[in-house]
């Protein structure tokens, strides 16, 4: 027994001194290096692009270790030639329809390793996208149905891409398929960034071009590339070959920690910018305790808060005096907005929601200023159409938006009119509405299967004010719409009743797609009112979201099931009938789309965050923006003298 | 002794197969389509042609088109697998992580590793608190020494471990600013040696540990107080006195060990719950263990990933149910446990 106390005190003294004898200097406290807090955990897949996955932090860390695009979005997020890169791009309409875009690289250009780039190291990866081994290593690539060729190569039916060709040890060329040209953001088919072929396949593969088009040779087999894949997807080390502004010189999995040091043969992004913070450490920020952990320095950057009550907790941090007393340093944040926005859909093809008056009633009912101040705690504003005040064409066509869009202003009265107009003035006996649910005589047509119907003894259908609203668990918009909207008195005075409904996002997403794969009664139209968020990426494509074609709706395409020829033209010619580069005829089409989508009003969009990022006041000239990453302008930063 | 023991790991193979077609239908009735979910962060990137494209690969890979029967004998390994190949749980596959993109083994030992390490010191502290706490508490029944323990114990029983955690964390990393709130590393630190690794993840580990030993603290006492207090109240004892024993010797020779068996479940239990993490804990201080992977696996539907956790500790609780029959023959000889 004293044996056993004795090694228990043992235990116990080593615990509790452990503090004392830890020595180890904070990072986060050291001027120069940034520990980043990242919202969600490291993956561990550091693939490019997304051939696996599309973890945020992972594609983080692969941006800051991989560059040398030849196209890349700049701090608008427009594309741009990179030319640290780039030599030249070239693109030419071919007669039968297709595109081929000619590139040219730069000479001179090295991975971190010292090894010299060439195109090869630029063309394998488009060839191994047409490639069935692509398939069976798992990747998610579709590569081989945009370039002339790349389906019957991955068909196994041509042992060359005809359309990807390297013409020397510096140029290339990619044809593109006539079904997907011309397109507004074609610069992104003559993207491309090198990888080390050896590092990423093996040794002893090579991509080749003996005047046919290109093609793998060597030991290219599952077998062969599946332990040299795995090895460097999930690997971080010195022996790392990338070529980007950071060498991703560690990750440890038990700690879900990396770092990352400046590559110093890197030669800068597309305006020759070069890092200057030597290090970066990225770990996870847990959403109940970060306040503490920045406080106390276990990490100094926190990027993108999105949330309101975050925001202010992140703004009281920045305020407090003590806080740089305790860490020798404060800190500064930079705010920028959201390319996207939270919104209620509606399920346009069936029930009361299929009707556009109604649409725009429910807009009118709820105070969309006061939903946004509240929700997103003052760090936010209301849009009125598809888009982010974050996207470029948002900021050039602003002044124009505000004059043209309908905003449905707060007004129960000017809702009650519109619904009256609309029909909505029946009781549910077929007599004159005076209270309760307004009803409305509906044609077969549109009254469908809709389960709230009730057909007259006179043989006409009325269909009631009655919508259910899909809503997912735990989720603080749907909790403020319940209160604002659905149990909202000036709803109820309207004559509507929404009956929320909460479930599991995966079960709303089968509701929302109606996907009878998962069972039958997915399959029937159940839910008018669904609450969701979306973000858009610097392309800015509807193409089509709002198709007519049952295949591509039953694939989750168009799932407000809005059936208008219109606003299906408008988001096609947007970017299939506009050459890249004509800016002004892109806008005009944007402008319509934007116009039509206000007046159809597929969503009611609530809220549009301003997001902040918080970083060490030691961190000058760091600039960040909707479109333009912590990876991105992190190369801008410096450290104060 | 032998043929119990064989008996019993028949019983355990056919439990787990039970157990294991039992879970995965369970969780393939769960409503969700993987291909889908897989594919919908990147469906804003694809035309549909390559979403289509990726879709139906996708599907086809992971053969949910496929009887569930059919599915459950692929992944325990009785059926052929996509490639031709038998490679199940019996073939040592444990699975495939939809979100890590990797073999669930892979996944697994990181955070395993960080458990059994964090358990380890938890749950010798909290034994080696306890027992002795219980056993004091029992000889010392009534007095004041006893009655404070139990006002303490029954807090600590009471609040939520997670709320001791933001307690503890505020006054040892805010406050007196002693350990760190998160991790189990100094970002960005590197190190001489092993030692010095070893040191830094045991500082991080440090409050963790004081929390999961503080939350665990009045059940075990309240019990081996509970168990003291039986065997010091049988006649034995008293005889043991009478003969004029030592009270030590009646304590721990003839009280304690006959306290032992009720008491011996809870322990082995214990030890065997060093391999499945906390997930309050884990969350709360940003730990990699098992109890946050498995919280991750479920929100994310990464049933295979959850599967082969819930299988792990299926067979850990299985085996655990035959070591502590066995133990209880060990410790008591009245109990024979070769029937």
């Amino acid at each position: 027994m004293k044996k056993f106390l004795a090694i228990l005190l043992a235990a116990m003294m080593a615990l509790t001194m452990t503090a004392a004898v830890a020595e180890t200097a904070a990072p986060a406290e050291e001027k120069g290096t940034i520990v980043y807090g990242a919202s969600t955990e490291i993956g561990g897949d550091f693939a490019p692009g997304a051939w696996y996955t599309n973890n945020a932090t992972d594609k983080m860390l692969r941006d800051l270790s991989t560059d040398y695009y030849t196209v890349v979005t700049d701090q608008g997020g427009a594309y741009v030639v990179n030319n640290t890169v780039t030599d030249s791009i070239e693109g030419t309409v071919n007669e039968d329809g297709t595109k081929t875009f000619t590139i040219k690289v730069k000479e001179g250009l090295t991975y971190n390793n010292g090894d010299p780039i060439n195109i090869y190291d630029f063309a394998w990866y488009p060839v191994f996208s047409c490639s069935k081994l692509m398939t069976d290593v798992g990747a998610k690539l579709t590569g081989y149905l945009s370039y002339v060729g790349g389906q019957d190569f991955y068909d196994g039916k041509a042992t060359v891409v005809s359309g990807i060709r390297i013409l020397d040890d510096y140029t290339m060329s990619v044809q593109i398929v006539a079904d997907k040209v011309p397109y507004f953001y074609d610069e992104a088919y003559a993207q491309f960034a090198p990888f080390s072929l050896k590092y990423w396949l093996g040794e002893g593969i090579e991509v080749k071009d003996d005047g046919e088009g290109a093609y793998l040779a060597g030991d290219f087999t599952t077998e062969s590339v599946q332990k040299a894949l795995d090895y460097s997807r999930f690997h971080a080390g010195e022996d790392r070959v990338t070529a980007g502004p950071y060498n991703l010189i560690e990750y440890d999995v038990a700690a879900k920690q990396a770092t990352l040091v400046i590559n110093d043969k890197y030669a800068g992004n597309f305006e020759g910018q070069k890092p200057s913070i030597k290090k970066i450490v990225v770990l996870r920020a847990e959403d109940a305790t970060w306040a503490d952990a920045i406080k106390t320095g276990g990490f100094n950057f926190y990027d993108t808060i999105t949330d309101g009550a975050q925001v202010n907790t992140a703004m009281d941090i920045i305020e407090d005096p003590s806080v740089k007393e305790a860490l020798g340093y404060g800190f500064n944040y930079v705010q920028f907005d959201r390319a996207g926005y939270g919104f209620l859909h509606f399920s346009c093809d069936f029930g009361p929601t299929q009707f556009v008056a109604v649409r725009h009633a429910i807009a009118q009912l709820l105070d969309r200023n006061e939903f946004a101040n509240t929700f997103c705690q003052g760090w936010g504003g209301v849009v009125n159409s598809q888009y982010g005040t974050g996207l470029w064409q948002y900021q050039m066509a602003e002044e124009w938006l505000n004059e043209n869009l309908n905003t449905y202003p707060y007004d129960p009265d000017a809702a009650v009119q519109t619904l009256i107009d609309d029909g909505w003035v029946l009781a549910e006996d077929g007599t004159e509405y005076k209270e309760g649910v307004r009803w409305k005589e509906v044609t077969p047509e549109q009254a469908g299967t809709y389960q709230y119907n009730v057909t007259l003894d006179d043989g006409r259908i009325l269909m009631p004010l009655k919508m259910d609203w899909s809503s997912s668990d735990g989720n603080s918009v749907s909790d403020l719409l319940a209160v604002m909207l659905a149990n909202g008195e000036q709803t109820k005075a309207a004559g509507i009743e929404i009956n929320q409904q909460v479930m599991t996002f995966t079960e709303l997403l089968n509701y929302y797609y109606r996907d009878a794969t998962q069972g039958d009664k997915y399959g029937v139209p159940t839910y008018c009112l669904f609450n969701l968020a979306n973000n858009f990426t610097p392309a800015f494509d509807q193409s089509y979201e709002w198709t007519q074609d049952p295949d591509m709706i039953a694939q989750g395409y168009n799932v407000s099931r809005l059936y208008d020829p219109e606003i299906d033209k408008l988001s096609m010619d947007m970017v299939y009938g506009v050459e890249s580069g004509d800016i002004d005829a892109y806008m005009e089409i944007w402008k319509a789309y934007e116009l039509r989508w206000n007046e159809q009003l597929p969503q009611v969009p609530l809220y549009s965050n301003v997001y902040i990022s918080m970083y060490p006041e030691w961190l000058q000239n760091y600039t960040q923006d909707t479109f333009w990453n912590f990876e991105q302008a992190i190369l801008y930063a410096t450290v104060a003298e | 002794m032998g043929k119990y023991i064989l008996k019993r790991l028949g019983y355990i193979v056919v439990v787990f197969l039970i157990v294991s077609l039992l879970m995965y239908s369970l969780y393939n009735l769960i409503p969700s389509d993987p291909a889908r979910q897989e594919l919908e962060p990147q469906r804003r990137n694809m035309k549909p042609d390559e979403y289509e494209a990726a879709y139906q690969r996708l599907r086809a890979q992971m053969g949910l088109d496929d009887p569930l029967i059919v599915r459950y004998l692929r992944w325990i390994g009785l059926w052929k697998d996509m490639d031709g190949t038998f490679n199940g749980v019996f073939q040592g596959n444990f699975g495939y992580s939809n979100l890590y993109k990797q073999n669930v083994i892979e996944v697994i030992k990181a955070p395993m590793s960080n458990t059994i390490f964090i358990n380890i010191f938890s749950t010798i502290l909290s034994l080696g608190i306890t027992i002795p706490l219980g056993i004091y508490c029992a000889v010392h029944k009534g007095k004041r020494f006893d009655s404070a323990t139990q006002v303490v114990t029954m807090l600590g029983y009471s609040i939520p471990i997670y709320i001791i955690a933001l307690i503890f964390m505020f006054l040892f990393c805010i406050v007196w600013r002693v350990f760190p709130v998160m991790g189990t590393k100094t970002a960005g630190a590197t190190y001489a040696n092993n030692w010095e690794e070893f040191v830094d993840k045991l500082y991080h580990i440090t409050l963790p540990v004081i929390v999961m030993t503080f939350g665990s603290l009045g059940g075990m006492t309240r019990y081996v107080r509970s168990a003291m207090i039986d065997a010091l109240s049988m006649d034995y004892i008293r005889t043991a006195r009478a003969k004029g024993l030592k009270e030590k010797v009646v304590i721990y020779s003839h009280a304690w060990r006959n306290a032992l068996l009720p008491v011996i479940t809870s322990i082995l239990g214990w030890f065997l719950s060093i391999f499945s993490g906390s997930v309050i804990i884990e969350n709360t201080f940003s730990l990699n263990g098992m109890g946050k992977l498995y919280w991750q696996g479920l929100n994310n539907l990464d049933f295979e990933l959850v599967l082969a956790i819930q299988m792990f500790y299926s067979i850990v609780s299985l085996v655990g149910s035959l070591l502590i029959d066995i133990s209880y023959g060990l410790v008591d000889p009245r109990v024979r446990v070769d029937k």
